[in-house]
């Protein structure tokens, strides 16, 4: 099975999107594993990580309706999952800060979790399609670290950084 | 750590909020039709009880899902054909023709019925949709133009169903013989 693009669930999240409620048992089985495995992966931590993933859970298939059928679902899905991920982890780390604990950065790491990785960056190449030409080429220099400095070119990084997160959130439904 | 099956609880609870919220906000612009049918007909309370009872269907569709959900809009369209047309005709109040004077309600809720009994046909055989789809469409259609055929009591809303009922008979028989041919080739 093609781990990003996974046409049987796609189907089937299509289906639940359209209101076909005898889908969302399946659908629920086939995204749980992947996204308790991603918050395993980026918190190292069981009890966070259950309680991200659950988190998770609720939030995608409380955005099911929304899912775009054009687009593949479980990469659609684990870019939710991780937002989750980072704000629970976040969180925490303020939390810790407080109680005067150090807390580790959500990582990624392994050949399961390069899978999840390459899942969210298609997320995030699918958000910069939304993007201009101009934009586009902004995020990719300035990734690359090719951007030259100055004042215009900090503008522009910081308006396509802005649109890019305003496509994101419309395509996947984070705020 | 709650057990799987409590997270998929929850996880569907949570699903079927989100799709009742989206209907209702999807569904809120249809409230200012409501309110101007019933600011504009001769019994506003009439008007409002439809027109809620329209509200509610139209919710309970749009949160459904699958086919009937697509009933709606249409449905919705073909109604505002004979409501339209029964509040302009009200504004007439009546009209003499030799020694006899009558309402334009009732023969405006007929042919308004027989307009959008003819559509809501059209779109149905065009979709070759199932029964559910038709009665969803119908019963949307119907309520919406019902809140302008309250204007004289029942006669206008039974005026309606008759107007509409006559409408739908050529998409009837049309899928019908279509219906048939496809099975017999």
């Amino acid at each position: 099975m093609d781990a990003i693009q996974d046409p049987t669930l796609d189907m089937l999240v299509a289906r639940l999107a359209d209101g076909d409620r005898s889908t969302f048992t399946t659908v629920f089985k086939m995204l749980w594993p992947p996204t308790l495995r991603l918050c395993m992966s980026m918190l190292k931590n069981e009890p966070d990580a259950w309680d991200a993933a659950q988190q998770a859970m609720e939030k995608i298939l409380s955005r099911a309706s929304d899912y775009d059928p054009r687009r593949p679902a479980l990469p659609w899905a684990l870019a939710i999952a991780a937002w989750e991920c980072r704000t629970l982890a976040r969180a925490r780390t303020r939390r810790r800060e407080v109680s005067g604990q150090t807390a580790a950065e959500p990582t990624v790491d392994g050949p399961e979790e390069a899978v999840m990785q390459q899942n969210l960056v298609q997320a995030a190449l699918a958000a910069m399609g939304h993007l201009s030409e101009k934009d586009r080429e902004t995020l990719v220099a300035t990734y690359w670290d090719e951007a030259a400095s100055g004042a215009t070119l900090r503008k522009r990084r910081e308006r396509a950084l802005a649109r890019l997160r305003r496509a994101f959130r419309r395509l996947y439904g984070l705020d | 750590m709650d057990s799987i099956d409590h997270v998929e609880r929850r996880a569907r609870m949570r699903y079927e909020g989100a799709r009742l919220r989206r209907a209702l906000i999807g569904f809120a612009p249809v409230l200012v039709v409501v309110i101007l049918a019933a600011r504009f007909s001769q019994r506003p309370s009439s008007a409002l009880g439809f027109g809620l009872a329209m509200f509610a269907m139209g919710i309970v569709l749009l949160w459904y899902g699958r086919d009937l959900k697509r009933a709606v809009l249409p449905g919705i369209a073909a109604g505002l054909l004979p409501l339209v047309l029964v509040l302009c005709a009200n504004h007439v109040k009546h009209v003499c023709l030799g020694g006899t004077c009558m309402t334009l309600c009732v023969p405006a809720c007929a042919v308004g019925g027989i307009v959008a009994g003819l559509a809501t046909s059209s779109v149905g055989v065009r979709h070759k949709s199932r029964v559910a789809f038709w009665l969803a469409m119908s019963a949307l259609a119907l309520l919406t133009g019902a809140m302008g055929c309250s204007c004289i009591g029942h006669g206008g809303v039974v005026g309606l169903a008759l107007g509409f009922g006559a409408g739908t008979v050529p998409g009837l028989l049309k899928g019908l013989f279509s219906g048939r041919s496809h099975a017999r080739s």
